[in-house]
């Protein structure tokens, strides 16, 4: 039988901002989020397509970094609060941090989907090939196939059932280790893949300033599109694990 | 060596994807919803039936 716990609502810390803030956003995502999304993304194809100088050696097919990028940190974003979530259902047993957690996977294998997708349209031009089994490429695969497992197997039990969602939690946790591979996969092993232009260490070589500034941009709109979206998928989650208790409550009252 | 046509597939290919999972995402928020407020109609009305003949049989 599950059990729903509440969270407390005055629990202190970092972790006490951090649920406050998200409760805001649950306020806010029908009014705010949409406009300053459809701006920021807005900025986000300008700045890609007419703002962005041309790169001298891969010419305009390089604009597709600016989609390309943005996703993969979108999709580390999602990943992220998967993992916060994971944590938290293990350490509250609270479902609605699981509900979270389903919705932001989802929201999370769409944008990797999209940065291999992008990656593959980019490679065929520059390197000859759509795909290579390099460290970095076969490591994104890697993630997406083991948020699609979990997103797989959380679908096979009920919304819930609180044992599928702290074995899904742990497993999560666990899958998360892939993207800190991913990250590093450029500099552990030698691939076709470029060095990151964005999460960089002293030294590395760095984009001119006027593409940098439009893929910030690109950035900052991917990732309020990315918590817009989160956010709307973890309520349709929430309202299905309503109805799932709505019916079981049903089938006792009609059984009596 | 601009590469254009790859540049217009890779566009298009993030924006379909977007907007069809905002349309998927938008027609299950929609169901759920629906599904919940049929359930609830459907309880209460479990709920009149099972206490209207208790109401009867207090008066007899």
């Amino acid at each position: 039988m599950t059990t729903i716990t509440r969270p407390t609502a005055n629990s202190g810390g970092m972790l006490g901002s951090l649920g406050r803030l998200i409760a805001k956003l649950y306020e806010w995502h029908w009014y705010v989020l949409p406009p300053v999304v459809g701006i920021a993304m807005m900025a986000m194809i300008v700045g890609a397509v007419v703002v962005a100088p041309r790169e001298a050696v891969e010419g305009q097919v390089q604009r597709l970094m600016y989609i390309h990028v943005p996703s993969a940190i979108a999709a580390y974003m999602a990943f992220g609060v998967v993992f916060v979530c994971s944590l938290m259902v293990l350490w509250k047993r609270d479902m609605r941090y699981d509900a979270v957690a389903r919705g932001a996977a989802t929201v999370g294998v769409l944008f990797t989907a999209l940065m291999l997708a992008t990656g593959a349209l980019w490679g065929r031009p520059i390197w000859g090939t759509f795909w290579a089994w390099d460290a970095r490429l076969t490591s994104s695969l890697l993630l997406f196939l083991l948020y699609a497992a979990y997103l797989l197997a959380r679908s096979l039990a009920d919304e819930l059932d609180e044992q599928a969602a702290r074995y899904s939690a742990v497993y999560a946790i666990v899958a998360y280790l892939d993207v800190p591979i991913i990250q590093m996969s450029v500099r552990w092993w030698r691939t076709l893949h470029p060095q990151p232009i964005v999460m960089r260490l002293p030294g590395d070589q760095q984009l001119p300033t006027s593409m940098l500034l439009v893929l910030y941009a690109g950035m900052i709109g991917i990732l309020l599109l990315t918590t817009w979206l989160i956010v709307l998928r973890s309520e349709t989650e929430r309202i299905g694990a309503r109805a799932t208790a709505l019916r079981a409550t049903l089938d006792r009252a009609e059984g009596n | 060596m601009d590469y254009l046509g790859y540049l217009f597939a890779g566009f298009a290919v993030f924006w379909a994807g977007l907007f069809a999972y905002l349309l998927w995402l938008q027609a299950r928020l929609r169901q759920v919803k629906r599904q919940v407020e049929l359930l609830e109609e459907r309880l209460a009305a479990s709920e009149d039936n099972t206490a209207a003949p208790r109401a009867t049989a207090g008066r007899s």
